[in-house]
């Protein structure tokens, strides 16, 4: 387990943040992190969707299981947080 | 004693070398510092300033000028026009103040290498009078607002934000040691006079001067125009630095300056002019918008002299231009979001008839921001305060040291421009500012943005309130809502009445 920092680009919000997260965390982890400081704040939440995160430029998301520490995601990356239906 | 005629020696006096016989002509002018780039110094010595004044025309000029400001000031300190001003207002004062007045002592090293190192004579004598011009206006606005400490803390700010890390004075400092302190005489003349000041300085000063006479504040008004007259003057000296550059066959090297330093200055600007135009002034005092102002003051004239002088549009005009509808909107939002962590109070700016205002001048700004400010707004609403302020930082370029934003909600498009340097990942806010990095890596690579700082530990404890002590914010000084929170009201009950 280590502190890990990701760069949040949350769809819809205006602006690019910092977001601590841990080695351990799962995408779904990631994205609620991240939702943390958008959501409700500057961006309405959209219940009826999940949550998905893709490395910044790519198409694919990332398995929802799969861990930071084996995602290849460097500090400071920055990583798109979409909402998506499955 | 009869005097002789002007015209009869001030040439000969203003083109005017010696012939040093002491040290080489490149011990006195060092390339490195005098930038004359192989040009012998008969080309430097046709170099001709377009407005010409004498030691005693200068004098008198600005002594009636500053008797000027200095008794308007006198004559209204009675009047306590600051005590109902509009909360946005003194804002203005505030930001405009704490990110200016230290930066025009700056401005006077700037000023001092030309006077010392160009080899263009009448360069030389031009920045005498320019080093003077930014000493006068470096204490006009230390003196104005030191009036008012014992109003409000954060009118000291006049005088400490650039000694701070506060992340503003952070970026404000990159930007003026990128162009000022550490260039040749004439690199920096080229950049701080033709690009920032005969671009960029009408929009602060002229723009500011008309909102402020609008406004009532007969005071600032005319400190503004008072150093506005003297910029109009010395931002004068580097067009002719552009020409002669352009005819010996170093257009390229003129015009990748402009484009560094035209582009920073725009980012500048857009996080504190263009909030300041189009949210903190009172909307009834509003002469033009932000973009307006722009298309007629920065576009429009700028444009043309760059034409003008053989040089074309930077290459990145296309995008500058769609940034002037986006930008600063983003810089407001996110400077209002983290409002304590500016030495000023943010005016929100978004009332109904504001929004209403806001539509017609950017189109779609209801679907976009106004989304962000929806939400804003129904916390307030439903009393959720502390989900309006932040609990994480904003990413900040690693070139304009301000927020990374984009347009939110339909418009999405907030992005990021990442950069592998030697095993360092940097951020940029857009294309044009990764660009200037790639011009000269090594000068940029080092510096850590605050982010940087943050991660590497260098704030302790590691949240909002180790980062306000870091930018040395103490109670009193620390932003806060222009009207705390109290322009909510009326959706407080719009709502009331919507519920029935």
């Amino acid at each position: 387990m280590a502190a890990f920092p990701i760069i949040s680009n949350f769809q819809y919000d205006f602006v690019l943040q910092l977001v601590p997260v841990d080695t351990e965390n799962t995408m779904d982890e990631v994205a609620a992190a991240a939702a943390h400081h958008s959501i409700g704040r500057r961006v309405v939440a959209q219940p009826d969707k999940i949550l998905r995160v893709r490395r910044y430029g790519a198409e694919e998301f990332l398995p929802r299981d799969m861990k930071v520490a084996d995602s290849g995601i460097e500090p400071t990356e920055t990583i798109d947080i979409i909402f998506a239906d499955e | 004693m009869a005097m002789i005629e002007r015209t009869e020696w001030y040439d000969l006096l203003r083109a005017t070398n010696w012939t040093p016989k002491y040290v080489t002509e490149d011990e006195l002018f060092p390339e490195e510092m005098s930038g004359h780039r192989g040009i012998p110094i008969e080309d430097w010595e046709t170099y001709d300033e377009p407005y010409k004044v004498t030691y005693p025309e200068y004098v008198e000029i600005q002594r009636e000028k500053d008797a000027g400001a200095y008794s308007v000031k006198a004559a209204l300190a009675r009047d306590k026009f600051l005590e109902r001003a509009d909360p946005g207002w003194i804002s203005i004062l505030q930001a405009h103040y704490g990110a200016l007045a230290l930066a025009e002592y700056g401005a006077i090293v700037g000023e001092a290498r030309m006077a010392r190192f160009s080899k263009a004579p009448g360069n030389r004598n031009m920045a005498t009078f320019g080093m003077m011009d930014e000493t006068r206006h470096a204490q006009l606005q230390l003196f104005f607002p030191h009036a008012n400490c014992k109003l409000d803390r954060k009118w000291d700010w006049a005088h400490k934000a650039l000694h701070t890390n506060e992340w503003a004075a952070l970026a404000g400092r990159h930007f003026f040691e990128d162009i000022i302190h550490s260039r040749d005489a004439i690199s920096m003349g080229i950049m701080l006079t033709f690009a920032f000041e005969t671009g960029f300085t009408n929009m602060q000063f002229l723009g500011l001067a008309a909102d402020a006479a609008e406004a009532g504040d007969h005071t600032f008004s005319s400190l503004i125009s008072s150093i506005q007259t003297d910029e109009s003057r010395h931002a004068q000296q580097g067009g002719p630095m552009v020409k002669l550059l352009v005819e010996k066959g170093m257009k390229a090297d003129a015009q990748r300056l402009i484009d560094i330093a035209f582009w920073r200055s725009w980012k500048l600007f857009s996080v504190l002019t263009g909030p300041m135009m189009d949210y903190y002034t009172p909307m009834e005092h509003r002469s033009q918008s932000f973009k307006e102002f722009m298309q007629e003051w920065i576009v429009g004239q700028f444009e043309r002299s760059i034409l003008d002088m053989g040089l074309d549009k930077p290459w990145y005009w296309d995008q500058f231009l769609r940034d002037l509808d986006e930008t600063h909107h983003g810089m407001h939002l996110g400077v209002w979001y983290w409002r304590p962590t500016v030495w000023w109070n943010p005016r929100a700016g978004v009332n109904p008839d504001e929004r209403e205002w806001l539509e017609e001048k950017y189109p779609g700004w209801n679907d976009t921001f106004g989304k962000c400010w929806d939400v804003i707004i129904d916390n307030l609403v439903n009393d959720r305060v502390e989900q309006t302020l932040p609990e994480t930082l904003p990413l900040v370029c690693n070139m304009s040291n301000i927020p990374i934003v984009g347009t939110p909600a339909d418009g999405w498009n907030v992005k990021d421009y990442p950069l592998k340097y030697k095993d360092r990942l940097y951020h940029f806010g857009s294309e044009p500012d990764r660009w200037c990095f790639e011009q000269e890596p090594e000068r940029y690579a080092d510096h850590l943005s605050f982010v940087d700082r943050f991660l590497a530990g260098m704030m302790e404890p590691m949240d909002l309130s180790g980062a306000l002590k870091y930018m040395s914010l103490a109670p009193g000084e620390i932003g806060e809502d222009a009207y705390g929170l109290a322009w909510a009201d009326i959706y407080k009950e719009m709502a009331h009445k919507k519920a029935g």
